[in-house]
């Protein structure tokens, strides 16, 4: 699974220490799902989406394989 | 009906809140101080030569202790990718050991049957890996990995 959440933070000028705190997890989860290293749940998707006012499809999206 | 539903989503809760235990984030801190200062005494006294066998062997579950602690303690901040790193460190801790079990008898054998061909002396065993060997490296393996891991996750 591929992400744009790096360039969504980007746009939002929001370093990876920021978003982790507004979401409640740690920084090392942020870099490891932005190097898609680390697929995250469902409901941490959903907070990532809710708090980019995007809907999940617009940051997550599946790769050919999977 | 039911009253099965409910009595197996009971178990199945009371099964998750052993599955999640923690101890709180400090026991990590006193867990590995304490192992690692057990460690450094068993060492020392080894070479002095001073420890009965019943002190040895309180000592050595006295650090199966501490790293269990320190195995079973939380991190600063405990999320979901926290706890996604520590299955796979205990994957990772259980195959390495479990190879390390089955080939260092092996290992050990063959190095004895080398010695004495070259020696002419000596008698050859296959000896078993003890349980604390066992117990000792699987939680040791997993703390490592689980750092590692973790590292990973920073760069």
């Amino acid at each position: 699974m591929l992400n744009r959440l790096k360039i969504e933070r980007a746009e939002k000028d929001l370093t990876q220490d920021q978003l982790a705190k507004k979401i409640g997890v740690s920084r090392q989860t942020i870099n490891s799902i932005e190097k898609n290293r680390y697929v995250p749940s469902t409901i941490l998707a959903l907070k990532i989406s809710e708090l980019f006012s995007k809907s999940v499809n617009d940051i997550f999206f599946l790769e050919k394989e999977d | 009906m039911s009253k099965q539903v409910s009595s197996y989503n009971e178990e199945h809760e009371a099964l998750n809140k052993v599955i999640n235990f923690r101890f709180p984030h400090t026991f990590k801190k006193v867990g590995i101080i304490g192992a690692v200062s057990v460690l450094a005494y068993l060492f020392a006294y080894k070479f002095i030569g001073s420890n009965t066998l019943l002190t040895k062997d309180l000592l050595r579950t006295l650090i199966l202790l501490f790293l269990f602690v320190a195995s079973l303690s939380k991190e600063k901040i405990e999320d979901e990718y926290t706890v996604h790193i520590r299955f796979q460190s205990y994957i990772v801790a259980f195959i390495v050991t479990a190879i390390y079990a089955i080939v260092i008898p092996f290992v050990g054998f063959f190095l004895e049957i080398i010695i004495r061909k070259i020696t002419n002396d000596g008698v050859v065993n296959l000896n078993d890996v003890s349980a604390f060997e066992v117990l000792f490296m699987m939680m040791a393996m997993q703390l490592l990995f689980f750092t590692t891991l973790k590292r990973f996750g920073r760069c």
